[in-house]
């Protein structure tokens, strides 16, 4: 692409503008012509995405010219000088001029040079960091990501004062110019790591980032319809920092509230800062509760299931375990049935304002479990499993391993309705296998179980106490392995 | 980084790929066995892991809770020859289908050559159908488990030495 220098002459600037951005047709784009010291001046403005205040001042100190110095003086120079904002550049092509005016800043042109005064006022709409809904913790900070990547980056700045912390920007999108930023200590996250990640990342062609992160991370890990979560998101600041420490890299992208942490492995989704928040020996306890509820989530209902098909193989000590009342309807359909109801719920509960979802909640729970039952629609029992099995559902920490867990526990029971015994240790195995021959960013997906690797897998099972972990994971292969000395 | 750090570093590494295999064969042994234990107490498969101990002749509680945690120890041992095993011979591989082998050769091994040594192991043709799919996918998932590990310990050593080459020329 051939660069388009600027013009000397601002009646040339304007043309362009007006035939390139399309100046006076879109209301948002604007300019301001003043006369300096007989000199014309342009000032470019996109609506919207600056401070109002900070262009008002700029026009006074400019204006003020025309009192305040004499004819002779340079006056490019002078204006340099009297621009009272931080942040300045000088560019000489009219590309970069354009990219940075619908960033929001503002562009000042001054009759007869062939150089543009690029002026940082950039204030973006957003909301200030609140705690983000999904990853609420009883203790600890409030303040999650919010749109602005601005904000994030200060967000991680404010915990990590480290020199070393590196923010990579890069422009992704064709015609959204989504700024992306890669974060990093440089002195321990991965080379190969990163270098793999900056080569996806200039490959995307892509017109736009609207879906912000979530489109990065197809490019990048290439997931195909492999329903398991191959990155790790995150809204909290703390969870962010705590990773870059331990030698992961960050993406992040503007217009999105979220982080995409990288590499992540299965365990990674199964740990929640609550447990970094409570003492060792509680987080332990929560872990391993936690990893119950996940564990009941894949496997009770399949289990059941088979037990209801094959109750010879249940020991005599839980053979009343099974329906007692005959049904009408098969076992599997009504198993079926009532796992796709949860998830209507669950569907109509995102979209469903707060008010309303309460009310939700109760016909859901109270009428239609009741009610299908007298009906004869539904066995109790079933009721039972179905809610224990979507409440270890929900106290996944990770949403989109929930509902990957979601889709292998159908794919079981799929397998125990047809083969029975063999189909469900021949579904396990296969689904143990399949997630141990993932590699997202060449990382095994089920590090630390397979690979196995002691320590590490002792980690995940124990929450250690801070001091007590000295080593970061293995996994990231990290540059300098101990974290620092005390 | 000083250099005698990083050979340090390696050193230390090439000598926990011989004891880690050890490890990833007790764990392994262990897990897998207590996953068989199970699946032998819900009847998926009609043998318990204390078939292990029948060629020595013990006491009434061979069969009681003290028999199968003594054997689940006894199966971590096995594991631990069959990791030296696959760390002699297949350590190169860094293939998952090198594992589901190795879990399938290890099956055959145990039901075809060492099957004599425990009376009560039906041959292979008297078992049932769903006492041979259950055993021979703890067998495939423990050939994998022992197999991935290793390789991957192996290769993450070579990496980590090739680094360390680097590294060295860098700083």
């Amino acid at each position: 692409m051939n660069m388009v220098h600027i013009p000397s002459h601002l009646r040339e600037v304007e043309a362009y503008m007006k035939d390139r951005i399309g100046l006076g047709t879109s209301f948002d784009l604007g300019v301001r012509k003043i006369d300096v010291r007989k000199k014309q001046i342009h000032l470019y403005y996109t609506n919207g995405l600056n401070d109002n205040h900070m262009i008002t001042e700029l026009l006074k100190e400019i204006v003020q010219i025309n009192e305040d110095e004499r004819l002779l003086t340079k006056i490019e120079k002078v204006i340099e000088n009297r621009i009272v904002i931080q942040s300045v550049e000088k560019v000489s092509t009219m590309d970069e001029v354009v990219d940075q005016l619908l960033s929001g800043l503002v562009v000042l042109f001054i009759e007869g040079e062939r150089e543009a005064l690029i002026i940082d006022v950039r204030s973006y709409p957003g909301r200030q960091p609140e705690e983000p809904d999904t990853e609420k913790v009883v203790r600890g900070s409030r303040d999650g990501f919010v749109e602005n990547i601005i904000m994030n980056t200060s967000l991680i700045r404010r915990r990590i004062r480290d020199e070393r912390l590196r923010f990579e920007l890069l422009k992704v999108g064709e015609r959204s110019k989504t700024d992306v930023a890669i974060a990093y200590l440089r002195d321990v996250a991965n080379t190969n790591l990163l270098h793999i990640i900056r080569k996806e990342m200039k490959q995307i062609e892509i017109d736009g980032l609207t879906m912000a992160d979530k489109m990065i991370e197809e490019f990048l890990v290439k997931q195909g319809y492999n329903p398991f979560p191959l990155v790790r998101y995150t809204e909290r600041a703390d969870v962010a920092a705590t990773h870059l420490l331990e030698g992961h890299v960050l993406i992040i992208v503007d217009t999105s509230p979220s982080v995409i942490i990288a590499p992540t492995t299965y365990f990674h989704h199964v740990q929640h800062a609550e447990e970094y928040r409570q003492s060792a020996a509680v987080g332990t306890l929560i872990r391993w509760t936690r990893f119950f509820g996940i564990w009941i989530s894949l496997f009770l209902l399949p289990l059941w299931y088979l037990f209801v098909l094959e109750p010879d193989l249940l020991p005599k000590t839980i053979d009343y375990i099974g329906p007692k009342e005959e049904s009408h309807v098969p076992v599997f359909v009504q198993l079926i049935l009532a796992d796709i109801g949860i998830e209507f719920l669950r569907i109509a509960a995102i979209h469903t304002p707060a008010p309303l979802s309460t009310a939700m909640g109760i016909i859901a729970a109270v009428l239609i479990g009741e009610i299908a039952v007298e009906v004869g629609l539904f066995i109790s029992e079933i009721i039972l499993y179905i809610s224990v099995s979507a409440i270890g559902t929900f106290s996944t920490p990770s949403y989109e391993l929930s509902v990957a867990n979601k889709i292998a526990r159908v794919f079981l029971l799929i397998f125990v309705a047809i083969f029975h015994v063999p189909g469900f240790i021949v579904g396990t195995t296969l689904l143990l296998l399949y997630l141990a021959s993932i590699r997202s960013l060449n990382t095994p997906y089920l590090w630390p179980l397979i690979p196995f690797r002691w320590r590490a897998f002792m980690q995940i099972l124990v929450r250690r106490s801070t001091p007590g972990a000295k080593i970061r994971p293995s996994i990231v292969q990290p540059r300098n392995k101990y974290k620092q000395k005390t | 980084m000083s250099q005698r750090k990083l050979e340090e570093q390696t050193r230390e590494k090439s000598l926990s790929v011989v004891t880690s295999s050890a490890i990833t064969g007790f764990f392994g042994g262990a897990f897998w066995g207590t996953l068989g234990f199970l699946a032998n107490v819900f009847h998926f498969t009609d043998i318990h892991p204390n078939v292990i101990l029948e060629p020595w002749s013990l006491g009434d509680w061979k069969t009681g809770w003290i028999g199968t945690t003594l054997s689940i120890f006894f199966l971590g041992l096995f594991g631990i020859v069959a990791a030296y095993i696959y760390y002699f011979t297949l350590k190169k591989f860094e293939n998952f289908w090198v594992g589901i082998f190795y879990g399938l050769a290890l099956f055959l091994f145990v039901f075809f050559i060492l099957n004599p040594l425990f009376p009560s192991l039906n041959p292979i043709t008297e078992l049932t159908k769903n006492t041979i799919i259950t055993t021979l996918c703890l067998f495939v998932l423990f050939g994998v488990f022992i197999g991935y590990s290793i390789s991957y310990d192996y290769h993450e050593m070579l990496r980590e030495k090739g680094q360390a080459m680097e590294g060295k020329g860098e700083e």
